[in-house]
């Protein structure tokens, strides 16, 4: 399968006072489609920075050599404006402490996301149809008497899934998960993985993972190393291949 | 990339997330109520001063017509004769002017039944036209009355008994002759207010209406003011003995006054002072104290009598000596000089002027002008040449043009004040926009863009502001409309008078709110609002995603 999502060569630094603190040297990971990539690495190796690279949430230092291509596009060029829509679109994110918006309930949660993707017409003239879609995706998540619920109410597991439903929610090319179970127990972190096996079978949906723990990294398809800014390909995780799972 | 087409275009255009979290912020937190509290309190502030004060100058300016109608034409103490060409003039311009009255004004003591003396101004008034003018009989207090005013739950308001009740404990025979006792207990509440209209009262003795004033009903300090009503106290006085005796008597049935004018001759001196014993025919109550205290109508022909200024037959020439003597051309023989004689006409010193309808005071005040330009031209050796033209408001220009500085220097200051609520916006904004980081780190994670937060905040300010200006504007609304009452218990339970009706003329705090004003002052909240959530909300929008992401 081609490849449509790939860091080349790039660098992030930040500046604390008059220190460079260089975070990723020149790093390079490519992803092919329905593939499930693991990246493992030690707390404060660069993970969760290379993640919001490839997510357009941030960008990486300018270097003529580096580039985030998605689909033959590179992220640099686009506008601030595509990058929105990019990630509305294109990347959904799944975070390690859940990220909810703590007014809303289970539902607006999922729903949120498609509000912020869409205008207002186009969301209004969906809106069953959408709400619609939310409520099975919180059922796939066994989630469907929590609707009305609040954040505040529901166990760190059942959050996480809120929040794999709402980044599923406008059908993301790739997920872009960052320690989805790093703050879980071990049996609910597996329940987890379970659900991304799953949807990365039924829907061969292209997974990033990241994630200190190589127990976690071992359930993916592939798993690369984080070390030193740079991303080194793992060699026994090697051996499972992409269609380990 | 792959969008379906109406998505590509789904983070520029408008979006919806923004109104369920303004919904949700609003409904879950303390701190937008308190700013939006902010709002409320200083719209309420602003709003209540300036209804109240412009109320005031609005009362101000409206009185001036219960007295004065809309132009006065003023030539004091000898005043103008042939004014009744004058009259015809103005009332011929049917266009302008709906109807015009002859006054004279003058300064006059009157001596109270108890004893009190006081210096008044004195109008000399026909009634009917005096009223098509100024709305007199509008005013007249003493008349019949069918339903207490909502206050006065004991009914202690005079007029709602039958007069004969209050003449009954009153009058007794041994004063009165019973023919005139008889007379005097006929009267009924409808007769004193025809009194008033009439400007006369029956003498109970002899059965004849005799001329009477009518007193501004503050002017005796014998009525004490209710909410709504008068209580009335029966004179006291002094007698001689140095006791104290309490006359029977009620001004608009049996009382009496003395009034002394000062006819002032062509020289302009006071030659001798005429004075008069007045019934009392009634009370009006204009609502303007300086009124109320220091004014009564009588008659305009008694007035013009009294000061000399009635038609009559007068010397002209007196020469220097009474006992001048000449010498008769015919018989040749001497005699004393006889003195020219001449038919005076009767003078008056004001026309009063009311503008016909939707004519304003200041357009009316360069008709009479021009009226009565063609007025002095017909009439050259005898008209005044320049009168005093005026309308009220020029008449009292520095006292007004002192309101309206006072209203705006308080306006001023207000909305200082009331920058502070920008402020206090801004600062709970600020510390919203701080504690809610996170959320906009995950919405830009979600793809909303710069604009959309900012768009989110802005938003959330507009409702604070709307919420905010209604609450306040509603507050304001009560508080006005409930000023008189509140005013009267902070009175009695704090023991504070800020309206001093000495102090501001009325005797009721206007009101009244402007729905003008309103909409000025509430839309000013919401712009205030929506103003003090800018900077935060361009924080909000400027915030790094990651870093938002990050925060703790
Ligand atoms: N805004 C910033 N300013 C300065 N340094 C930063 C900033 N953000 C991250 N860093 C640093 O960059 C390094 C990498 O951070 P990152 O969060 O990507 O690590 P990580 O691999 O995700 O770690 P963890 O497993 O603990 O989440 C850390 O040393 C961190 O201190
Ligand atoms: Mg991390």
């Amino acid at each position: 399968m081609s490849e449509f999502l790939s860091a080349r060569a790039v660098s992030k630094t930040y500046r604390l006072g008059r220190v460079d603190v260089p975070v990723l040297r020149e790093a390079s990971i490519s992803l092919r489609k329905g593939e499930w990539v693991a990246i493992l690495g030690a707390s404060g190796s660069g993970k969760s920075t290379l993640l919001h690279l490839l997510g357009g949430l941030d960008r990486p230092d300018r270097e003529s050599r580096s580039a985030i291509v998605y689909e033959d596009r590179a992220l640099s060029d686009m506008s601030a404006r595509e990058l929105d829509r990019y990630r509305a679109h294109n990347v959904g994110f799944i975070f390690q402490f859940y990220h909810l918006l703590p007014e809303l309930n289970v539902i607006e949660n999922v729903l949120v996301a498609s509000m912020v993707a869409r205008g207002r017409l186009g969301y209004r003239l969906r809106r069953r149809a959408l709400r619609e879609r939310a409520s099975d995706l919180l059922g796939a998540m066994g989630l469907s008497h929590r609707l009305s619920h609040r954040p505040a109410e529901l166990s760190g597991g059942e959050r996480q899934r809120v929040a794999i439903a709402r980044a599923l929610m406008n059908e993301p090319d790739v997920l872009l998960a960052d320690e989805p179970t790093g703050n879980l127990d071990h049996k609910t972190g597996q329940s987890i993985l379970d659900g991304i096996a799953q949807l990365r079978r039924q829907r061969d949906q292209t997974i990033l993972m990241v994630t200190h723990d190589p127990a976690v990294a071992a359930r993916a398809g592939r798993v690369v190393h984080l070390r030193d800014g740079r991303v080194v390909e793992g060699r026994d995780e090697r051996s499972r291949g992409a269609a380990g799972e | 990339m792959r969008h379906p087409p109406d998505e590509r275009r789904g983070t520029t255009v408008p979006t919806v997330y923004q109104a369920l979290l303004t919904r949700r912020y609003l409904t879950r937190r303390i701190m937008p109520l308190l700013s939006a509290l902010a709002v409320a309190l200083s719209t309420a502030m602003v709003l209540t001063t300036w209804s109240v004060m412009g109320g005031f100058l609005q009362v101000l300016l409206d009185s001036g017509r219960t007295f004065v109608g809309d132009v006065k034409i003023y030539w004091p103490s000898r005043g103008f004769p042939d004014y009744e060409d004058l009259l015809a003039r103005l009332r011929a311009d049917e266009d302008h002017v709906a109807a015009a009255t002859p006054v004279i004004e003058t300064f006059g003591f009157v001596s109270y039944p108890n004893d009190r003396v006081d210096g008044m101004l004195v109008y000399g008034i026909e009634p009917e036209s005096y009223d098509a003018v100024t709305g007199y009989f509008g005013t007249l207090h003493w008349g019949p009355e069918g339903s207490p005013a909502p206050k006065d739950s004991n009914r202690a308001d005079l007029r709602l008994a039958p007069l004969s009740a209050l003449a009954n404990a009153l009058l007794h025979i041994g004063d009165m002759s019973p023919a005139a006792l008889a007379r005097a207990l006929r009267m009924t509440w409808d007769d004193v207010l025809a009194n008033g209209k009439s400007l006369s009262r029956l003498d109970y003795e002899t059965g004849e209406r005799r001329p009477a004033a009518t007193l501004g009903i503050e002017a005796s300090g014998l009525n004490i003011r209710q909410p709504g009503w008068y209580d009335v106290l029966p004179p006291q006085r002094t007698r001689p003995d140095g006791g104290v005796e309490t006359i029977d008597q009620f001004l608009p049935l049996n009382g009496k006054i003395t009034l002394n004018v000062l006819p002032i001759d062509e020289k302009g001196r006071a030659v001798e002072t005429i004075s008069r014993i007045l019934p009392i025919a009634n009370e009006f109550r204009t609502g303007n104290y300086e009124f109320d205290k220091r004014m009564l109508v009588v008659p305009l022909s008694l007035l013009q009598q009294m000061l000399h200024m009635d038609e009559a037959e007068r010397r002209v020439s007196p020469g220097e000596s009474p006992f001048e003597i000449e010498v008769d051309p015919e018989t040749g023989e001497e005699r004393f000089v006889r003195p020219e004689v001449e038919l005076e006409p009767a003078r008056v010193t004001t026309v009063l002027v009311r503008a016909a309808r939707g004519v304003s005071a200041q357009t009316l005040r360069d008709r009479c002008e021009a009226i009565y330009r063609e007025f002095a031209d017909a009439h050259l050796d005898r008209a005044p040449p320049r009168p005093q033209i005026a309308t009220w408001e020029e008449l009292h220009k520095d006292f007004i043009g002192a309101v309206k500085k006072e209203i705006a220097l308080v306006l001023v200051l207000f909305s200082f004040i009331s920058v502070t609520a920008v402020f206090l916006v801004l600062a709970i904004f600020w510390s919203i926009v701080n504690e809610k980081t996170k959320d906009i780190g995950i919405l830009r994670s979600l793809g909303a863009g710069r604009r959309g937060i900012l768009w989110l905040w802005l938003r959330y300010g507009l409702c604070i502001g709307v919420i905010g200006s209604i609450v306040g504007g509603a507050l304001s609304f009560l508080i006005v409309r409930n000023i008189n009452p509140i005013h009267e218990w902070l009175g009695s339970a704090l023991g504070i008078t800020i309206w001093d009706p000495r102090v501001y003329y009325f005797s009721e705090i206007p009101n009244k709110v402007e729905p003008g004003a309103a909409a000025m002052v509430l839309l000013g909240g919401i712009v205030a609002a929506t103003v003090g959530a800018l900077i935060p909300a361009l924080r909000a929008a400027r915030l790094d995603p990651v870093r938002a992401l990050r925060f703790e």
